[in-house]
């Protein structure tokens, strides 16, 4: 029979709460009497805790708790994978091991308190040398990251045959090998870890944002000393996991620690620059491999080694190794696959479980060499990969018997949908087509009990159906699909259908939705509670009906010519109570085998679900970026229960991939994350990758509820090799790591194409001679002592309260509410935009401020003979819109700026005015500009690619982030501040710091009329939509009929630490039409002469002639290639 | 302080005077809003202020001078329930402000092409659907909006 409501596209079921916004997550719901927790974390790597006193911090008034290991039982650690590998304590004994770890707690009744007893907790440290990579991990004499019996840094080593390594050789004929780095990228989910902790009535009550209460509930009452049934989750809206909430996130323990001390409800809220640094990200791997085949194009043998970046404890980095090894012996048909793999302790944030759980890494290596080895066979890359493909039916080299398998199937629908053959076929130069594949479990024996599930059923005497389900619902839409296979076998209609989820109170126990297994074994558990429910209720219809010829129909029991709601049933059946049938049933996956017994290759799961991923991208070879410009992924799904939500699942899996590919990556500097922000960890916008479509190859899986196989995981697998495949197509360079960001692929251009290095000359530039110096004393020892030293002595800004906000309504109001304060103390303000960041990141701590947006003369723009006068409070929008048909650079400058949100309120004022956005000073590294003299720049050391200068850089290597004053620079601008009339040019002293004294304000920026014959275009190149420059470009010119180019003005943005006229080119092309070689030309001569990058900014020098170029074809009126027009 | 806030009044003491909009809509239980990047750069946040969208982390509660409209009061039940048809939403953290983001962007104009749409979002992080789903609603929604308009306002 064809299901009504499985297969179909409902509703959500949550969908009004979370459209409207009333989903309740767990920040949501606050008891009367909620205090704020907040965690006091380890500043350093690696440290012995010599002191911790927390007597001042308790004295704080309004604390109510303040906790430490003290408060636990001794020796006490988190589970985790279990023995031997536990070694986590919920807070630091006597020793933190990575930037981030949890030392002490605080429950308080307002923030401030809270944070004020953090700073006042006492703890002396003494440094130990850390370990901040593999490599110095594996070192000799490297410092030991943990005691442990082996004595060096891996905390665990594995190595393997599966199949016959002999047949393998003797049949290979054909061999590429490399080493292929998947780094750490964090999760980002949009809701924050959050847990709200109750322990009253000699129970824990949790709201708590988590895939798995399981976890949740053993964890907790594991170091907590309580019994399992003393804890218990509540059913929340949970905003996203990704796998990051498979297990516990660290904080439930001390949100739940700190409320049985303080008798009261505590929430605890990761901070975004928290959850960022300090939870688990993705595992980082190197995968060295090499991959044979034979002449036919048949895989033969892969031969991997897997090192993979433990960080500072084990959490499932064991179970995270074996499956990424796992992914090499379950995809294709290799006779053998020779393995081996060390997990590798390092003083970094412990990594965690992450969507895809080890296989993404690993299918990097793989699916890039099984292209190499399609080239050298002379054999079409997808064909290649049909001749490999996993067959239904057969036993991969790790064990996985693979019943249904449509690899095959969505390897051809991928090459149709993208145009494979005939975009092969017509070549576009810079693009390039690529294709990956991968294989993903649907669910695993990989812990004890991961084999069962269980669900119940009520029906209530309305007719309700109340599904109770354990596992935890974080944005799949497993809450619904599990409503549609009850609504389908009680033939319900499905808006009488509820699901209750990961409350253990409600609902029997499950271990979750991790591992790709909530369709699976949630499905089955609901379809056999649900069976059982309408066995019972046919034979209560029977009864009632008098007869045994009875059908559930509709939400009936149906016979015929009779009928009864099934909500009547509810009373005659003797084990209801109040109001309600219910049912619990278990269910038992027999077609799993267990990881940890010995079996030598375990069928871990009861089905395996494939993907075929193919790309089309187009490489800027000016700026390096990378597009998408189509994207097909076809999923072997089994059955969809939800097509929509399968869709979801794959699209959002490809783009969270994607991300991985285009620039997320964990950076650190001395082992903290330098770019925890949403502002400098680059995620995909809806404009990264616009066309992506997904399908689904659908056909019958014996082992799947309704046939269905797993998705979420899959999908993640593939994107990154597939763009890297589609990368080499187009520019012939075979990247081997992540993330692909423009200066990766400018250098590795330059490279291909012996582009000659350039020489600066300094000796000939004494102006550059003590810069120059500093630079090279700074990896001598310079840079050690300023951190180590220097940093003792930084300015600090104790977060404080703004007491007074002025909003004067005229010129003169302004300048009188400004007199006589003392800098620092008032901000002057626009929308308060950046005034807002700069508080939260402890950059400003004014305390009165004073808004420019009521002053009506601020807020004109004022066209007048000879120009224009752009008031310094008249918003981006409004400046946007003027200048679309009069000065269209002006207008796509602004547009590029932020989000129509911000431009909407932000101002021309504020946005000239502007901090620096140099991720160190931003996030709390206290550097030379945040924290004073004796304080080191990081940047010179640190990773500086994209946010600092390349020319003129002194001992602050940051840049001005301001589009405007880039543009407003080639406009010839004059910027009044109050009597003065300065050129923009003079605006500025230093990156992002403005000429302007106490009491003085930005007024207005002036704008000459432009010539008729004036053109300009600007160009700017940054790492996601929304971003502040790395380089932008106004070019502006007067352009004469035969083309040529009058007294161009060439401004430079984010070059330098102010916008920045590479004068002499601009002299040497007045007149001229010039050819892209000689803007090349010219352009470099200039950049020798006058630029001194670091060794990270040199690329930007290439991206910068690039942005030359693409402007000068624009302004020629050449098809514009890319830029936001392709967005 | 006083705000208009889906037609209610929401008070608050600002203690803090440099307090952004975002923090007294949540301290007064309007918890569509959602606090996740705290910089103006993710866009869950989003409200109307008047018939801006802004960003309420951002936004200095002490400047506000308009009403305030978060999804919880938007209305915009054909927009809501595209979301639910094409399955626009996953974890819903940034869907409020999705939603009032593409309400905003679609009482600008119904008269507007998918890439312009796509472009219009791009201050919205969703770490779920990967967007397609989203824009697939908001231009569902716009097409039907623009076949409802009266004859004379087709352009």
């Amino acid at each position: 029979m064809r299901p009504k409501v499985v297969g179909t596209r409902v509703r959500p079921l949550d969908w009004d709460a979370k459209t409207a916004g009333t989903a309740r997550y767990a920040a949501d719901a606050r008891p009367e009497g909620t205090l704020v927790g907040r965690i006091l974390r380890s500043p350093y790597p690696h440290a012995r805790i010599v002191r911790l006193d927390v007597d001042r911090a308790s004295r704080v008034p309004g604390v109510r708790a303040v906790v430490t290991h003290r408060d636990l039982a001794p020796g006490v650690v988190y589970e985790h994978s279990g023995e031997p590998y536990s070694d986590r304590p919920p807070l630091a004994v006597d020793r933190v091991a990575y930037v981030g770890q949890e030392v002490a707690a605080v429950a308080a009744d307002t923030a401030e308190a809270a944070e004020r007893a953090l700073r006042l907790i006492d703890v002396r440290y003494r440094r130990l040398r850390p370990v901040l990579s593999t490599a110095a991990a594996l070192a000799a004499r490297a410092t030991r990251v943990r005691r442990r019996e082996g004595g060096d840094n891996v905390a665990l080593a594995v190595s393997g045959v599966w199949g016959s390594a002999e047949l393998a050789r003797s049949r290979s004929t054909v061999t590429v090998g490399g080493s292929f780095d998947y780094p750490r990228v964090t999760h980002a989910c949009m809701e924050p870890n959050t847990t709200l902790a109750w322990w009253h009535d000699d129970r824990l009550e949790l709201w708590t944002s988590t895939q798995a209460s399981h976890f949740v509930v053993h964890e907790l009452a594991r170091v907590l000393g309580l019994r399992l049934d003393q804890v218990v989750c509540r059913d929340v809206a949970v905003g996203g996991g990704f796998g990051s909430k498979s297990k516990v996130s660290e904080h439930e323990a001390i949100a739940g620690l700190l409320s049985m001390r303080s008798g009261r409800p505590v929430l605890v809220e990761l901070t975004r620059a928290e959850e960022i640094s300090a939870t688990k990200p993705r595992h980082a791997f190197r995968t060295t491999m090499r991959a044979h085949a034979d002449d036919t194009g048949r895989i033969r043998w892969f031969e991997a080694e897997v090192d993979v970046d433990n960080g500072a404890f084990n959490h499932y980095g064991p179970s995270v190794m074996r499956a990424g090894i796992k992914q090499i012996g379950s995809l294709y048909r290799p006779d053998a696959v020779s393995w081996s793999g060390r997990l590798i302790d390092t003083n970094l944030t412990p990594g965690g479980q992450f969507r895809g759980y080890g296989a993404p890494q690993t299918a990097l290596a793989i699916e890039c060499l099984v292209d190499e080895l399609a080239e050298r066979t002379g054999i079409d890359p997808i064909e290649f990969r049909i001749r490999n493909a996993n067959e239904p039916g057969s036993v991969a080299p790790a064990g996985a018997r693979i019943g249904s398998a449509r690899l095959v199937e969505c390897l051809e629908s991928v090459r149709e949908l993208i145009g494979w053959d005939e975009h092969r076929r017509d070549r576009h130069p810079s693009r390039g087509l690529g294709v990956a594949v991968g294989v993903h479990a649907s669910g695993s024996y990989a812990y004890p009990g991961g084999n069962v599930s269980a669900a119940g059923i009520d029906v209530t005497s309305a007719g309700e159906v109340v599904v109770r389900f354990g596992g935890s619902d974080a944005g799949t839409g497993q809450r619904t699909i599990l409503g549609q296979i009850a609504a389908e076998v009680l033939d319900v209609p499905i808006g009488r259908v509820q699901v209750i989820m990961n409350d253990w109170d409600e609902a029997p126990p499950d271990m979750g939705a991790w591992s790709s297994r909530g369709t699976h074994m949630g499905g089955h558990a609901v379809k056999r509670a649900a069976e059982a429910m309408a066995e019972r209720l046919r034979a209560l219809g029977a009864e009632k009906l008098g007869t045994e010829d009875v059908r559930l129909c509709g939400g009936r029991v149906e016979a015929a010519g009779a009928a009864v709601d099934i909500g009547e049933l509810v009373a005659l059946a003797p084990e209801s109570a109040d109001g309600r049938l219910r049912i619990d049933t278990d269910y038992l996956e027999e077609r799993m085998e267990p990881y940890w017994t010995g079996i030598p290759n375990p069928n871990i799961s009861p089905s395996y679900t494939f993907a075929a991923h193919a790309v089309q991208v187009e490489v800027d070879e000016d700026t390096g970026e990378i597009r998408i410009l189509d994207y097909v992924a076809a999923h072997d799904i089994g059955r969809a229960i939800h097509p929509g939500m399968v869709e979801g699942q794959i699209i959002g899996g490809v783009v969270q991939g994607l991300g991985a590919v285009l620039g997320e990556n964990l950076i650190y500097e001395g082992g903290r994350v330098v770019n925890a922000s949403y502002l400098h960890y680059p995620l995909p916008r809806s404009t990264t990758a616009p066309s992506i479509r997904a399908v689904l190859i659908e056909g019958p899986e014996e082992a799947g509820p309704y046939d269905a196989k797993s998705v979420g995981e899959m999908s993640i697998v593939p994107p990154a090799p597939a763009v890297l495949n589609a990368v080499y197509d187009a520019v012939g360079i075979r990247f081997h790591s992540l993330p692909l960001t423009p200066d990766v692929v400018l250098r590795a251009l330059a490279e291909k194409r012996g582009a000659p290095r350039r020489r600066h000359h300094l000796f000939r530039r004494p102006g550059r001679w003590q810069i120059e110096l500093f630079r090279r004393l700074y990896p001598l020892g310079m840079h050690a002592i300023l951190h180590r030293f220097g940093t003792s002595f930084a300015r600090r800004r104790p977060p404080r309260p703004v007491r007074r906000v002025v909003t004067p309504a005229s010129v003169p109001e302004l300048t009188a509410a400004l007199a006589g304060e003392p800098p620092g103390e008032v901000a002057v303000v626009g929308a308060g935009t950046d005034l807002t960041t700069q508080r939260a990141q402890g950059l400003a701590n004014p305390h009165t401020l004073v808004s420019v947006t009521a002053v009506t003369a601020l807020r004109r723009l004022h066209a007048r003979a000879g120009g224009v006068e752009i008031g310094a409070a008249v918003t981006l929008t409004e400046l946007a819109r003027w200048a679309r048909d009069r000065i269209p650079m002006l207008a796509d400058a602004v547009e590029t700026i932020a989000s129509a949100q911000i431009r909407d309120v932000a101002t021309v004022g504020g946005n000239l005015a502007q901090a620096k956005r140099c991720w160190f000073f931003r996030n709390g590294f206290d550097c030379y500009k945040r924290g004073g003299a004796t304080c080191p720049c990081y940047a010179v050391t640190g990773d500086h690619r994209f946010h600092h200068a390349a020319v003129d850089a002194h001992r602050c290597q940051a840049v001005t982030p301001s589009d405007l004053a880039t543009v407003f620079a080639a406009l010839d601008a004059t910027v009044r501040v109050g009597d003065r009339h300065v050129p923009i040019g003079g605006l500025y002293r230093g990156p992002g710091e403005l000429r302007i004294g106490p009491g003085e304000f930005i007024e207005s920026v002036s704008l000459p009329e432009p010539g008729p014959e004036r053109r300009g275009v600007f160009e700017k190149l940054r790492l996601w939509d929304g971003d502040f420059a790395v380089v932008s470009l106004a070019l502006d010119v007067g352009l004469d009929a035969e083309g040529r180019w009058h007294r161009p003005r060439i401004v430079y943005g984010a070059l330098a630490p102010v916008p920045w006229r590479p004068a002499a080119t601009e002299r040497a092309l007045d007149g001229r039409r010039p050819t892209e070689t000689e803007l090349t030309t010219l352009i470099e001569r200039e950049f020798e002469r006058r630029a001194h990058p670091l060794s990270g900014t040199a690329w930007k020098l290439d991206a910068a002639a690039g942005l030359l170029r693409r402007a000068a074809r624009r302004l020629n009126g050449d098809t514009p290639e890319g830029g936001d027009d392709d967005a | 302080m006083r705000i208009r806030v889906d037609g209610d009044i929401v008070e608050d003491p600002l203690a803090d005077q440099g307090d952004s909009l975002l923090a007294v809509l949540r301290r007064g239980g309007r918890t569509a809003p959602k606090a996740a990047c705290g910089q103006g750069e993710c866009g869950a946040c989003t409200v109307l202020l008047g018939d801006r969208a802004v960003m309420s982390c951002v936004v200095l509660a002490a400047g506000v001078d308009a009403e305030v409209t978060t999804a919880a009061g938007l209305g915009a039940d054909d927009l809501r329930e595209a979301f639910a048809d094409h399955v626009a939403f996953q974890c819903g953290f940034c869907t409020p402000g999705q939603i009032v983001r593409a309400e905003a962007v679609l009482r600008e104009g119904v008269h507007r092409t998918r890439e312009e749409i796509v472009r219009a979002m791009a201050g919205n992080v969703c770490r779920c659907t990967g967007y397609v789903q989203i824009v697939d609603a908001i231009v569902a929604t716009m097409e039907k909006r623009r076949a409802e308009e009266p004859e004379c306002d087709r352009r």
